[in-house]
């Protein structure tokens, strides 16, 4: 499949075009680091030497002509990265798949991260880009990445400092449901105060509308914790060969991944640190392994419509 | 004299704790196994308009229907007990499914979309009453760890509180499935 498309005509002349510009954009980069590299240098040497002024108004104007060179090429190398999604790797998810497009500049909004229920954290910070949709068979899906984090703030003796905390990074992918249900099911993996919740919900009492449930399958419980507030339903989703699909899925993942099943959809979170659909600057684009990565992740979430069985469509909904 | 009253009140407060988990426990058992009774009676419903669909249609089957639809009567008139209602249930099952097997021979059958619809639907309440099954089998076996366990096992034994069973396949349905066999019933 990749070969296929990667040895397309177009497809080179699109990368032979971008190639000219990325030339451009890095050269440009350079000799604006250099300048302010160099600039700070000088001032450094020359203080250093003990004729501070002169050098320094020297290393300033370097330092200030190389700002001015990374400005003017800003404006160039978003639109740079912008065709490189829409070009490069828009090729890439057609080959796959007709019906999947990347948006460079849309994303899983933060009302949509908050009522997924995926995490029990609300961000004060949140970014998302590069939504990709499409349908697997019966099935439509849409994925984005995501970064959400929270805030704490703390005294100290000069003022208060605001602390940055991670809440999730990485993709999370979203997918209509092959079932029909009304309820919450939350699938988390299981860490020691979420087993220790578990215990205090069943046996002590159960905070909030939703209580742990408590699956059969007992390597899914070791790995998971499941909360939802109807257990027949969370049941009827989470059926014992779905159990061992998510599990396999989550065997494939390199962290831990979260679901959640609301409003009809699926929610998956697949923590990532990489930041994936990202035009290279100083590398060429006529690495043939270039895109890899990108590909892989792609493939991968496709791929999940069918590891999950969820073009199966027996159960009353279409 | 008050580290003896401290005590007494912190034992009285435990007691009180394990007291009622265990009697939410105990309702909860009541609670999932009338969940499936909800399940069950959806399916019942679904019944007559199947029969309705597939009597349209088909000419040879309806001694299979007939039955499906005794089986049903006899499920639903309400004066009979659970297990004789778990033995009718898995009956009409089987019927059921021989009936979807042997659709195959009704092309225009297979192609109504009435006939889809509950087809479909049958499908998503057959997965619903093993997920109330599930969920009544995973609250049994909470109340019955939590009864026999120390020290749950005492408040147990005071109380008279009995172990439950839980729900287990019917032999008939623990069989390999055989097309040939659903065929010919």
């Amino acid at each position: 499949m990749q070969a296929e498309f990667e040895n397309n005509a177009a497809f080179q002349s699109v990368l032979a075009t971008l190639e000219v510009e990325r030339k451009k954009i890095a050269s440009t980069k350079t000799k604006g680091y250099i300048f302010i590299g160099s600039g700070i240098a000088f001032g450094i040497l020359g203080a250093v030497l003990g004729i501070p002024m002169p050098s320094i108004l020297i290393g300033l104007g370097g330092v200030i002509y190389g700002g001015i060179l990374l400005y003017r090429i800003t404006e160039q190398s978003r639109a740079y990265a912008g065709a490189f999604k829409r070009d490069v790797i828009g090729s890439a998810l057609k080959s796959l798949d007709q019906s999947l497009t990347i948006e460079p500049y849309s994303g899983i909004v933060d009302d949509e991260f908050v009522s997924s229920q995926l995490f029990t954290t609300n961000p004060d910070r949140y970014h998302t880009e590069d939504l990709v949709s499409g349908q697997a068979g019966k099935t439509r899906f849409y994925f984005a990445e995501v970064h959400a984090e929270y805030k704490t703030e703390e005294q100290t003796k000069d003022g208060r400092r605001v602390n940055w905390h991670e809440i999730f990074k990485g993709i999370i992918f979203v997918a209509d449901f092959n079932k029909n249900f009304n309820g919450v099911t939350v699938v988390r993996p299981k860490g020691i105060t979420a087993a220790f919740g578990v215990w205090f919900s069943k046996n002590i009492f159960s905070f909030g509308d939703k209580d742990a449930i408590l699956l059969e399958n007992p390597e899914f419980n070791k790995t998971f914790v499941t909360y939802g507030n109807d257990q027949v339903e969370a049941r009827y989703i989470l059926t014992p060969a779905m159990m061992d699909r998510i599990f396999s899925l989550n065997r494939k993942s390199a962290s831990a991944i979260s679901l959640s099943f609301i409003n009809s959809r699926m929610y998956i979170a697949f923590p990532l640190q990489r930041n994936y659909f990202e035009a290279p600057v100083f590398k060429t684009l006529l690495n043939p392994a270039l895109l890899n990565e990108d590909i892989s992740v792609i493939r991968f979430m496709y791929d999940i419509v069918n590891e999950l069985d969820l073009n199966t469509r027996i159960w009353g909904k279409n | 004299m008050i580290i003896a009253i401290v005590i007494i009140g912190l034992l009285f407060i435990i007691g009180i704790v394990i007291y009622n988990s265990l009697i939410g426990k105990k309702n909860q058992v009541t609670n999932a196994f009338s969940a499936i009774d909800v399940m069950l009676k959806k399916r019942f419903d679904l019944i007559p308009n199947l029969v309705e669909v597939v009597k349209q249609y088909t000419t040879y089957e309806q001694s299979t229907l007939t039955k499906i639809v005794e089986l049903r009567a006899k499920a639903t008139s309400g004066n009979i007990s659970d297990t004789e209602r778990a033995t009718l249930d898995a009956q009409l099952s089987s019927s059921i499914k021989g009936l979807m097997v042997n659709v195959e021979n009704y092309p225009d059958l297979k192609a109504n979309e009435n006939f889809i619809n509950l087809q479909s639907t049958w499908t998503e309440s057959e997965e619903q009453i093993a997920a109330a099954r599930r969920a009544y089998n995973a609250s049994v076996t909470d109340y019955n760890n939590a009864i026999m366990m120390f020290p749950g096992s005492i408040f147990a034994g005071m109380l008279n509180f009995q172990p439950v069973t839980v729900l287990a396949t019917a032999e008939e349905e623990r069989k390999n499935i055989s097309a040939k066999d659903l065929f010919n019933s």
